[in-house]
């Protein structure tokens, strides 16, 4: 039925817009040519006086989109227009055609699969979200980060999609016999002896579960009620639950051979796999990422286990383990590592470094988890360091309204990870670092097979959620020294609900912030799951916090309360 | 030739003008996030339907033949 024009709702909207005219134009009468000369040329200021920055005005109400975007002056907003957005979509459109093996295949998928269509396509509105209220060297640095990203996830998309078989009649090409799929937190590094021979890791779960809850947060929800509707209870992770439900819709292309699983974090993960296993259908290895894995009776075990994942891999696709395509990516991931360590200096000792809180997050789980398939995480880093020696030696600060230096620690809400630009904007709270960036803090030596494979094991044990989550009190607590190596004076507690793991650590937390008298504030949500704990009612938590504990007023009064319940 | 350069000169005023056209549309779209309203008002709600009403396999009616594949242990 076609929907009833409502005359009444547009008058209404008509007389709103009108209002917001009247208002802006009353508000540049009143300012002068002088304020208004400069706020054209730089952008108003971000502060709590008047005449600064209101970015909360620039939403509708409830969809979180943008009556305009944010006029940044005219220099950044131009770099914006072309150098972010326009580029951004231009190279959507030449990553598909690189990494493709026929751009139709492409548009099929998109027809076939939920969460590329629905999610894939307001990519740029990521973008906005976390890079919003940036300016100058942060605003180009965290971009560079959120491009590699994106170049990443539609590489990924190319390879299911080229692969699928779905989408070819049922044929196994070529791409689907040199496809290896493996759980989202079996890192990549582990299939690189593979890679020379043209065989690609596809972490199933990363794209259609992971990195959509980030660009749209509506989609996980047909997959996490979708495992609930056969009988799985709704306390379990939902991250779980969804990875389970992408099978139960039959959402899981059709692009390898065989299949590898893991535990990922937790005993919920095992069912996973145990789904996984049921509806896949395929040849699979199971391949546990180990509680204890400070014991060295287990390390032994994983190292045994991985070189049996090996022989799997050999026997069933026909490939043969390369040393040589092991050392050549290990070393690029070596340089990787470096040049991160290089970054964490400056953002620990100065306050030059020009990355945002959720870019510094998101690109360094990312690419330590996808690992070396491509030149993007390298190009992106190279271009980063340059912008961050140029903060350094002009001594540009590029989050000046700073007021506290804040670690965020344990897994952060996947359908809310921009929440520190929303802080720093608002509040001033400046996210250094993460506890995902600093998970795969190490190097893997190449001199020799068994030190090769000593490293890789810690590594892989190392896993998302498990090193400082769920794997111990000693490395959850590695906080402290964190806290103090990067000069931070605050801490974000992500508060998972339904992490069974991290719900009993909580009041040990909360002894030890008494104890050392830490500035902490807790961060409930539920990882993807954006209706048990909303994205207002965190913003409330943190508002609490900062008003009534802290004393502090806000930089951005209008960001303190609105409506995005509906919004990507 | 003086005709030739007047052509060349309008040639290039035509060409100026149609860039500065579309990159003054161009900025319509961005500023306003028109991108952004397309696909959350038109875009989204008609993929939502689609996938919706898409028939799917029943993956509950695919047995669960737990030894169809041998255990893969290897010596190393």
């Amino acid at each position: 039925m076609a929907k009833k024009f409502d005359v009444s709702k547009m008058k209404e909207k008509l007389a709103e817009k009108k209002n917001g005219f009247e208002k802006t134009v009353t508000e540049l009468k009143a300012n002068g040519f002088k304020k208004n000369a400069h706020d054209f040329w730089y952008g108003k200021p971000h502060t709590a006086e008047p005449g600064g920055r209101r970015l909360g005005e620039l939403y509708e109400d409830k969809t979180g989109l943008l009556k305009h975007r944010e006029w940044r002056g005219v220099k950044d907003t131009l770099y914006y227009m072309y150098m972010i957005w326009g580029y951004n979509y231009v190279h959507m459109i030449t990553d598909i055609l690189k990494y493709s093996n026929n751009p139709i295949d492409f548009i099929k998928g998109t027809w076939r699969y939920r969460w590329m269509g629905q999610t894939y396509l307001p990519v740029i509105h990521w973008f906005e979200r976390g890079l919003q209220g940036t300016r100058g060297e942060a605003m180009r640095a965290s971009a560079w980060h959120y491009r590699a990203m994106v170049s990443a996830s539609i590489q990924q998309i190319c390879n299911f999609f080229n692969a699928d078989t779905r989408l070819h009649n049922g044929a196994e090409n070529d791409a689907y016999k040199h496809s290896i799929y493996a759980n989202e937190t079996t890192c990549g590094t582990l299939f690189y002896p593979f890679m020379d021979e043209g065989y690609k890791y596809i972490p199933i779960e990363m794209i259609p579960y992971f990195v959509t809850c980030h660009v749209n947060s509506h989609t996980v929800l047909n997959y996490i009620d979708a495992v609930q509707s056969i009988g799985l209870p709704g306390d379990p992770c939902p991250m779980c639950q969804a990875e389970a439900g992408i099978f139960v819709l039959d959402d899981v292309p059709d692009a390898s051979p065989i299949v590898i699983t893991c535990n990922e974090a937790c005993d919920a993960s095992v069912s996973t796999s145990t789904l996984q296993d049921w509806f896949a259908d395929k040849p699979l290895f199971a391949l546990p990422i180990p509680m204890q894995f400070d014991d060295p009776l287990v390390k032994k075990y994983c190292m045994k286990e991985i070189e049996e994942m090996w022989k799997f891999i050999e026997d069933q696709t026909g490939a043969k383990f390369s040393w040589d395509s092991m050392v050549k990516r290990l070393e690029r991931q070596n340089k990787l590592q470096r040049d991160e360590w290089e970054k964490w200096e400056v953002a620990s000792k100065t306050n030059y470094y020009p990355i945002n809180g959720v870019a510094q997050a998101l690109f360094r789980i990312f690419s330590t988890q996808y690992g070396i398939q491509g030149d993007f995480w390298e190009e992106a880093s190279e271009k980063v360091k340059k912008i961050m020696y140029k903060c350094v030696e002009k001594k540009i600060n590029p989050f000046p309204q700073t007021r506290h230096r804040v670690i965020a620690w344990s897994c952060a809400p996947l359908y809310f990870s921009n929440w520190c630009t929303w802080a720093y904007n608002c509040w001033g709270l400046n996210v250094i670092i993460n506890m995902d960036s600093l998970m795969f803090d190490m190097e893997i030596r190449t001199d020799s097979y068994e030190n090769m494979l000593e490293d890789v094991v810690q590594y892989h044990m190392w896993a998302p959620m498990r090193r400082m989550a769920v794997g111990g009190m000693h490395h959850i607590f590695e906080l402290w020294d964190y806290q103090k190596k990067f000069n931070c004076d605050m801490v974000a507690m992500y508060d998972q609900l339904q992490c069974k793991g991290m719900q009993g650590v909580h009041g040990l937390f909360e002894d030890e912030f008494r104890k050392r008298n830490i500035k902490a504030f807790w961060l409930p949500h539920a990882l993807p799951d954006s209706r048990t704990v909303s994205r207002a009612e965190i913003r409330r938590q943190i508002n609490d916090y900062m008003s009534t504990v802290m004393h502090e007023e806000p930089l951005d009064p209008s960001l303190l309360d609105f409506d995005d319940s509906m919004t990507w | 030739m003086k005709k030739c350069k007047c052509r060349i000169a309008k040639f290039f005023l035509k060409f100026l003008g149609i860039f500065f056209l579309a990159n003054v549309a161009l900025f319509v779209v961005f500023f306003f996030d028109l991108d952004g309203k397309l696909m959350f008002n038109v875009v989204e709600p008609f993929l939502k339907k689609h996938y919706d009403n898409m028939e799917r396999k029943d993956t509950l009616k695919a047995p669960y033949e737990m030894n169809k594949f041998p255990k893969y242990d290897y010596e190393t």
